[in-house]
């Protein structure tokens, strides 16, 4: 919890955005409460990314597969099971990708990776492009949708499991491992961490909830066009939010997630592409001149962007030596 | 008794590299032995080979009769086989706690959490002689420091038999002196067992109470410092045939 | 069309050819960039599309002929990689310990990723996403059964010229034993004497170059928009999987065979196919080479 609670201004920081966003839809109206579901999906979405790829070192740029299949899901069996049961099904689907391409798919290291990744979920978007065009379905049209307070209470939900996720595989063991495997993979095998396993769970888990985030957000829309729920720059907006933030825990990913969707909304209407230009101009500048990102200044570059909540309160009677 | 360190008719072939052939020695518990032999000789290759990091292509390795064929890096160091790395591999931007934490939570030792892991640490660190810097990123220790973090970490996994490769290199000779008290006490107070692979002959001849000799991946002489100072066929390969 | 018919196509043959020797021309930009600095320019198929647009206004504005122009845009294009190697990556390389390497690959990467997307949207906001088009040497010549238009065949000239121009310089100059000297191990080549500063600023500056070349090239042979060259720096990175670093034959081979299988795999089954066939072309060949066929270059570095 340390994690998430270093110091009062956090606390302070938590407490209002989670009572802001619970209490929104009762007074703000459907524009401003579409923005805190925005906000509310990033804010999963990053997370989500974040314990796969901030944890293990191992930049995932296709993201947004999973939550194009969990639309996906959702759409190709509206109406014909229960709601819910489809979104978690959709948690499982991507999930259920994870587990079976995660194993050769983790073999490979580095920036193969990150483009291994992107070339995975453009495979994924082109194959059901394909298969939609070639059964005959244009496009598909969802009637009877959930109204707005329902999708953004299950949005908000999903907001707090991936931070939940993400802090507890941060202080956990294994977590710890993950962290290991991040700074040196032969290394960490060598004193005993089951790198192999443990990347793998870290991508399944990171796969769940991006598919139940896009089960919920095609309802959203009545139209399901396949292009848009693979959207590459869903994984590239979590990627800059992510590195925008800073740091492997919750923290972070909530300033990137607080400011991006802010700026989205100023420029989105108006001048969409400039927002993407500016989003391109933060990848660039963070990984260049901050890539820390901004936890980084705020904290200071000389701790470690991944300081344990044990560290401080660890005390070796001898401790207090000059380094 | 029967040894801990078995090694049986082991070899290893890189494409059309034989690094090592026909090695055979047994380390018994307790034992500190020393791996000696010429650039190129397969004494690294021998270490990742009994740590896991790669399999023999011939012959077997037995652990307290247990053989290590088919096991993974991971699992021989969780049965009690610890290695040093001759290029160092530290968790950069990891502190050097939480360097040793990992090998306390996963190796051998198995800390059931942080806390009991990081106790485990903190000993290891002051007997090692890191304490003061437990709480520093670990690149930014010096070289004679992230050396000591190689072993640190090594003895944290709780590790019975520690393999040490060329810990020595780049220290001065006080720091050799250093380095010899610091494994000496390691040795003793933990009961380990180990393999070290040495150039800085005085080290080595100080440290060991038995030394095997490599050339060309081939095992050449075995005996006691005094003895394989004397072997004409270890003269020889460092002297009179060189490669 | 049967099957038969299809694979016997002079047509098609004609078609892969020249889509083959466009890949070939594009890899060859990423593949000295890369070979020597070990850099993904995702951000090479966006010189494409400068190049191409480059051309268009040249052409529509001046009335001057691409074939003129391709020099002078790849001149620009050079500079441009000059540019970027002195302002940018020469210091971020410098910077680099051992342990840092490969995470510091995966952020080149992503900055090269930021880069693509400015300048795509940079050039959709400046020139509009509208696809152009322009018709230059449209004039169809025909070779037995095979209608081959003006531009195709100078598009595929060109583009073949200059491959073969570069592999002899590799092959063949001194400079160019340096610049395979660099690709294949860094480290010596430095102590040996190569100028690897050099060797790594020519690279850039031949890399971005050819990318605008063959944007002018693209340029002749139909529509394009600012979203157009991404596809061509994926296939761009197919080829040099498949291909291999620095190998210069291999890697003319790899295109040639990517643009065949693109153009005779959308013939067989359909135009909806051509990106499903070329990411999962990309995907498999990243699974089968998971250090991207050069594993023990990389640990050599």
């Amino acid at each position: 919890m340390r994690d998430l609670f270093p110091n009062r201004w956090w606390t302070a920081v938590w407490l209002s955005c989670l009572v802001l966003l619970a209490v929104l839809p009762f007074f703000a109206n459907d524009y401003v409460v579409g923005i805190g579901l925005s906000v509310l999906m990033w804010l999963a979405l990053t997370q989500s990314w974040c314990l796969l790829s901030k944890m293990t070192g191992y930049v995932s740029l296709g993201h947004v597969v999973f939550y194009g299949l969990g639309a996906y899901l959702v759409v190709i069996t509206w109406q014909q099971i229960p709601l819910p049961l489809a979104i978690v099904g959709a948690g499982v689907l991507a999930a259920l990708l994870a587990a079976l391409v995660g194993l050769p798919v983790l073999r490979v290291r580095g920036p193969y990776f990150v483009i291994l990744t992107f070339g995975l979920a453009e495979l994924v978007k082109y194959t059901i492009t394909w298969a939609e065009s070639a059964s005959g379905m244009a496009s598909r049209i969802l009637f009877g949708a959930p109204d707005l307070q329902v999708i953004y209470f299950s949005m908000f939900a999903l907001a707090v499991m991936a931070v939940a996720m993400l802090t507890w595989v941060g202080s956990s063991r294994f977590g710890h491992g993950l962290r290991s495997l991040r700074e040196n993979e032969e290394a960490a095998e060598t004193l005993g961490v089951p790198v192999v396993r443990y990347k793998l769970i870290a991508f399944v888990l990171g796969a769940a909830i991006p598919g139940m985030v896009g089960g919920v957000m095609a309802l959203r829309s009545t139209y399901f066009v396949v292009g848009q729920v693979f959207d590459p720059m869903i994984s590239v907006t979590v990627i800059a939010m992510a590195i925008l933030g800073g740091g492997d825990n919750a923290r972070g990913p909530l300033l990137g997630v607080l400011f991006l969707s802010l700026l989205s909304e100023l420029l989105w209407a108006n001048a969409p592409l400039l927002y993407m230009v500016i989003l391109g101009l933060v990848l660039i500048v963070f990984v260049l001149v901050l890539p820390q990102g901004i936890m980084g200044l705020l904290e200071g570059k000389k701790a470690p962007d991944n300081q344990l909540p044990n560290d401080a309160a660890q005390a070796s009677p001898k401790q207090g030596g000059t380094p | 008794m029967s040894a801990l360190l078995q090694i049986q008719g082991v070899g290893k072939r890189f494409g059309g590299l034989q690094a090592l052939e026909q090695v055979s020695f047994e380390v018994q518990a307790g034992q500190i032995v020393g791996v000696m032999g010429a650039n190129g000789a397969g004494k690294t290759t021998l270490f990742a080979l009994i740590a896991g990091n790669t399999a023999p292509s011939t012959g077997s390795i037995h652990f307290g009769g247990r053989s290590l064929a088919g096991l993974r890096a991971d699992q021989i160091c969780r049965l009690g086989i610890a290695r040093t790395f001759q290029i160092v591999k530290p968790f950069p931007m990891l502190t050097v706690l939480e360097n040793l934490r990992t090998a306390a939570l996963f190796g051998k030792a198995q800390a059931p959490d942080m806390a009991s892991a990081d106790k485990a640490a903190w000993q290891v660190l002051e007997e090692v002689g890191l304490a003061p810097m437990a709480l520093q990123p670990a690149h930014t220790l010096t070289l004679s420091g992230q050396k000591r973090l190689e072993i640190a970490r090594a003895v944290a996994t709780g590790a019975q038999l520690v393999l040490l490769d060329e810990v020595m290199a780049g220290l001065t000779p006080t720091e050799v002196a250093q380095m010899l008290q610091t494994l000496r006490a390691l040795h003793t107070t933990r009961g380990l067992t180990l393999l070290v692979i040495e150039h800085v002959m005085r080290a080595l001849m100080e440290l060991c109470e038995h030394i095997v000799v490599l050339h060309h991946g081939s095992l050449i002489a075995r005996g006691t410092p005094a003895h394989i100072a004397q072997d004409p066929q270890v003269h020889a390969a460092y002297f009179g045939d060189s490669p | 069309m049967t099957v038969l018919e299809t694979l016997l196509s002079g047509q098609l043959l004609f078609a892969a050819l020249v889509t083959g020797s466009l890949y070939a021309l594009i890899a060859l930009g990423l593949n000295l960039v890369y070979g020597t600095m070990r850099l993904l320019n995702v951000a090479h198929g966006e010189v494409v599309m400068l190049g191409a647009y480059a051309a268009y206004w040249a052409f529509t504005a001046w009335d001057l002929s691409p074939l003129l122009v391709a020099p002078v845009v790849a001149a620009a294009g050079g500079l441009l990689g000059y540019a970027l190697y002195r302002g940018i990556f020469k210091s971020l390389l410098a910077d680099s310990s051992a342990a840092q390497v490969q995470r510091m690959e995966s952020n080149s990467l992503l900055l090269f990723f930021g880069l693509s997307i400015v300048l795509q949207n940079a050039a959709a906001l400046v020139f509009t996403p509208n696809n152009r088009a322009y018709n230059y040497l449209g004039t169809v010549y025909h070779l037995g059964s095979v209608s081959m238009t003006g531009n195709r065949l100078a598009a595929l000239c060109v583009a073949g010229t200059c491959c073969l121009l570069v592999a002899l310089f590799l092959g063949r100059s001194v400079f160019g034993l340096a610049t395979r000297a660099v690709i294949e191990r860094r480290e010596a080549a430095f102590i040996v004497g190569v100028n690897v500063d050099r060797v790594q600023w020519l690279s850039f500056v031949l890399g971005f170059a050819s990318a605008a070349l063959a944007g002018v090239l693209v340029s002749m042979l139909g529509q394009f928009s600012p979203f157009s060259g991404f596809p061509y720096t994926i296939a761009g990175f197919i080829v040099i999987i498949l291909g291999g670093l620095g190998n210069a034959m291999a890697g003319l081979l790899a295109a040639l065979l990517l643009g065949v299988i693109e153009t005779y795999g959308v013939a067989l089954t359909s135009a909806n196919m051509r990106s499903m066939l070329l990411y999962g072309a990309f995907v498999a060949a990243l699974l089968l080479f998971p250090n991207g066929v050069f594993a023990r270059r990389a640990a050599a570095r």
